[in-house]
């Protein structure tokens, strides 16, 4: 009975619960479309940098990451890598050598990190065969090939095709150089990125180094569906009790801070957007309560007590609360679910988002626990707003309303 | 006009209630697009004091060919009257001297590429809070013969407190350096790559070691706030002549200034959402008393009263109302902006912690900048007076015979 005498008197002025309905759903609407285009963005970032440098999960000797010390490498790798792959939930795992050391043209020189990779196994961990701007992927049938960086060839001063000499200390402590072709230039955006790595073959690396055959200092692991990393990890982590395994938030823990940050930030955003919504309910509320002083008055007259006024209003007021907070969330996931699959394009926002390593078209992704979080808010918001206009109403003294026009 | 006026002044205090509940809505509003604005302003200050204090400092004083070619050839010796005239700048609250360029430092065995900064310690700690990153020993002393090092390359060198770190290095115009320094302290620098590579030693020591007398790099300028760096760099280029040249952290950082703008740009789309949902709720509260007083309205033109004076009535109404709601607004949100100014909002749990790691400040901060009140009350009053164009639309568009009967 109540609920459809509340019911009726939202609708009773139609342009006034209009407003307050809109005014609710649209900011719902935008701000649930911000927030997933937020974590969209975060989305992206993460899966680039786990997709050209971090990978899910890394295996190296535990000594090696302190120093980059090469002769702390994993006796076996190739083996364990085969072993790795055969997993369940592994898309893909790659072994390589790594050193830091300096790559020279004939007119200069640059300190860098040097990949040994095998190829097959690498293009299943990292997509940089989709880099390649010019010339192709390292394969087997030259001799001594190596992919750099666009920016890293115009330091250099070297083009495709040209030759490069690279130095480094073997595992006897031997200063030794081999000279390589440049057969692939590759540019993934990040400018740091590109600056420091090239990439040469295992088994070309592994000759200069000295290294004994089958060992490697890193094996990078890509798992199918990213909530796999952290069962793989618990495995991993119980078979290789002597080395080190890491996943990526461990890897590169600012990426894991940016979505946090990111998170929170978005959240007191909401919560400042909600706030709003809940004062603009609450005087539109005390408008009608005012409005309706004859009305409320009549009501009291007849008989109507003061738990049935008082829930009247509070009933309206969630009513309204919902009518909006419902429409809004509902059209709010609508659209993000549209450009979860029509991507947006972020060029028009100036080249910010490229430097910092985005593409220029991104995705939505929604953010289930932050829904539910927001639809509840509302429905929180919409009882909180109430209880004040409903507490007005009561200070009516029925004959003294009667008589008001 | 004035007549007008009047009336709508008293159409005010008729019914107290409904005009302080309009007032409310547009107090509310100012206060919360206040709290918001002061909320995105602070963190990107505290963004851009937190990046400035890892290392650049707001403006570097250079060598005009410094940037380009970094080399201890490019230096300079400031000259006096140039230290005065910046000392003279009111917005300037710091100058820190370095004098800075590469070594091979070694332990006994080891051997690493470094960079080695020369300092004034007392200023270099209050451009970039030196002594907090301290994580052993004990901090330079002004003419103290020892060395800072951060704490990745004192760990791969192997060194400790009290231990000895060898450099050799290139000196002015090509004069060997080379030296034994005792370490003082282990500083551990929030950026990954200083962290690996930087040493700190007393700024005399160094310019000795360097065979670069009174020479310097950098003189690292500080001031308190961003706002604070235009007026402080207007007063500085006049000063900064050949062959000086003088450079702010968006310059020497553009990818950071890229960064903030383009977290600014997303978020002034959460701004704009706050305005329409405030705009909405400023509305429905003026429709209501449209809506209400649509009898007295019709009694009003039925005895003659003409449309257009009573839509501005109306109208000066609603821009009275909009003018003691801002003003409240802004008179309310300075305790509440003073409230959070003070304490800034934390960030929860784990994200907190990892900032603290990294060596930054886990809290959101807010600021206290006048523009980003008078900024919101405007907007504000903008909002009001577009939504004022509501009780003149009414006014014209009312039908008597349905108001009267109503």
């Amino acid at each position: 009975m109540l609920f459809t005498i509340s019911w009726r008197n939202v609708w009773r002025n139609k342009l006034r619960s209009g407003i307050i309905i809109v005014a609710v759903a649209l900011g719902l609407t935008a701000s649930i479309f911000m927030t997933s285009l937020y974590k969209g963005l975060a989305n992206q970032r993460i899966e680039k940098a786990i997709r050209t440098e971090v990978s899910h999960i890394q295996i190296h000797q535990s000594e090696f990451r302190e120093n980059n010390d090469i002769t702390k490498f994993i006796p076996g790798a190739l083996d364990m890598t085969s072993q790795i792959r055969s997993m369940e939930t592994v898309s893909g795992a790659a072994s390589r050598l790594v050193i830091y050391s300096m790559v020279a043209s004939a007119e200069t020189s640059a300190g860098i990190k040097i990949s040994g990779i095998i190829p097959e196994q690498e293009m299943e961990v990292t997509n940089l065969q989709e880099k390649i701007v010019e010339g192709t992927y390292l394969t087997e049938k030259k001799k001594n090939p190596v992919l750099i960086s666009r920016k890293l060839a115009e330091k250099l001063n070297v083009k495709m095709g040209s030759k490069v000499v690279i130095t480094l200390q073997d595992l006897q402590n031997n200063i030794v150089s081999g000279a390589f072709r440049i057969v692939g230039l590759f540019d993934t955006h990040s400018k740091a990125y590109d600056e420091s790595n090239i990439f040469v073959l295992y088994s070309d690396l592994s000759a200069l180094m000295m290294v004994p055959p089958g060992a490697a200092h890193e094996i990078a692991i890509r798992v199918l569906r990213h909530d796999q990393v952290e069962g793989l990890y618990t495995d991993l982590e119980s078979r290789y009790k002597e080395l080190e395994v890491l996943t990526w938030s461990e890897l590169s823990p600012e990426l894991w801070f940016l979505t946090e940050a990111m998170d929170f930030l978005m959240y007191v955003l909401f919560i400042i957007i909600l706030l709003a919504l809940l004062f603009g309910l609450v005087n539109t509320m005390l408008m009608v309560v005012l409005e309706r002083t004859k009305e409320i008055g009549m009501l009291m007259a007849v008989g109507m007590n003061r738990v049935r006024i008082f829930s009247m209003i509070v009933l309206e007021t969630v009513f309204l609360a919902l009518t909006g907070g419902i429409t809004g969330v509902f059209a709010g996931m609508l659209i993000s679910k549209y450009f979860e699959t029509h991507a947006i394009d972020l060029s028009r926002m100036g080249r910010a988002f490229e430097d910092l390593g985005f593409d220029s078209y991104v995705y939505t992704s929604m953010n289930v626990p932050l829904l539910i979080n927001v639809t509840l808010l509302v429905i929180l918001a919409g009882i909180l707003g109430s209880l004040f206009p409903a507490y007005r109403a009561l200070q009516n003294n029925p004959s003294e309303a009667l008589r008001i026009e | 006009m004035k007549k007008n006026l009047l009336m709508a002044w008293r159409n005010l205090w008729r019914n107290k209630s409904r005009t302080i509940i309009t007032v409310a809505s547009i107090f509310f509003g100012v206060l919360i697009s206040t709290l918001m604005s002061s909320m995105q302003e602070g963190s990107y200050s505290s963004m851009i004091g937190n990046i400035v204090k890892l290392y650049s400092g707001y403006i570097q004083v250079h060598q005009q060919d410094y940037w380009a070619n970094r080399t201890i050839n490019n230096t300079f010796v400031p000259a006096g009257s140039l230290v005065s005239k910046i000392r003279g700048i009111d917005e300037i609250t710091t100058m820190a001297p370095r004098l800075e360029s590469f070594v091979l430092a070694s332990s006994d065995e080891i051997t690493r590429g470094s960079n080695l900064i020369g300092i004034d310690p007392a200023e270099e700690n209050k451009a970039t809070q030196l002594k907090k990153r301290l994580t052993q020993g004990v901090y330079l002393k002004q003419g103290d013969p020892g060395v800072l090092i951060s704490s990745d390359l004192a760990h791969y060198l192997k060194l400790g407190i009290g231990d000895t770190a060898v450099m050799i290095g290139q000196g002015y115009h090509g004069v060997s350096a080379a030296g034994k320094f005792p370490v003082r302290g282990i500083v551990n620098l929030p950026s990954p790559e200083l962290n690996k590579q930087t040493i700190y030693m007393d700024l005399g020591h160094c310019q000795e070691f360097f065979s670069a007398e009174d020479r310097l790099t950098a003189l690292v300028l500080m001031v308190n706030d961003p706002y604070d760096l235009v007026p402080a760099m207007q007063q500085l280029n006049p000063v900064i002549t050949s062959p000086y040249h003088a450079m702010t952290w968006d310059e020497m950082q553009p990818e950071v200034l890229r960064m903030i703008n383009s977290d600014r740009q997303a978020s002034s789309i959460m701004k704009l959402i706050l305005y329409a949902v405030i705009g909405f709720g400023i509305l429905s509260t003026v429709m209501m008393m449209i809506i209400e007083r649509s009898r007295e309205m019709g009694v009003m033109i039925a005895i003659g009263m003409r449309r257009l004076k009573l839509a501005s009535v109306l109208f000066y109404e609603t821009v009275f109302i909009g003018l003691i709601g801002v003003v409240a607004g802004f008179v309310g949100s300075i305790p509440l902006i003073t409230y959070f100014y003070k304490h800034p909002v934390s960030m929860p749990g784990n994200t907190g912690q990892t900032m603290i790691i990294k060596g930054f400040d886990p809290y959101l901060y807010f600021s206290w900048h006048p523009r980003v009140f008078y900024e919101q009350v405007i907007i504000v009053l903008i909002i009001t007076l577009v939504v004022s164009l509501y009780p003149i639309y009414s006014a014209k568009r009312l039908k008597v015979q349905d108001a009267l009967r109503g």
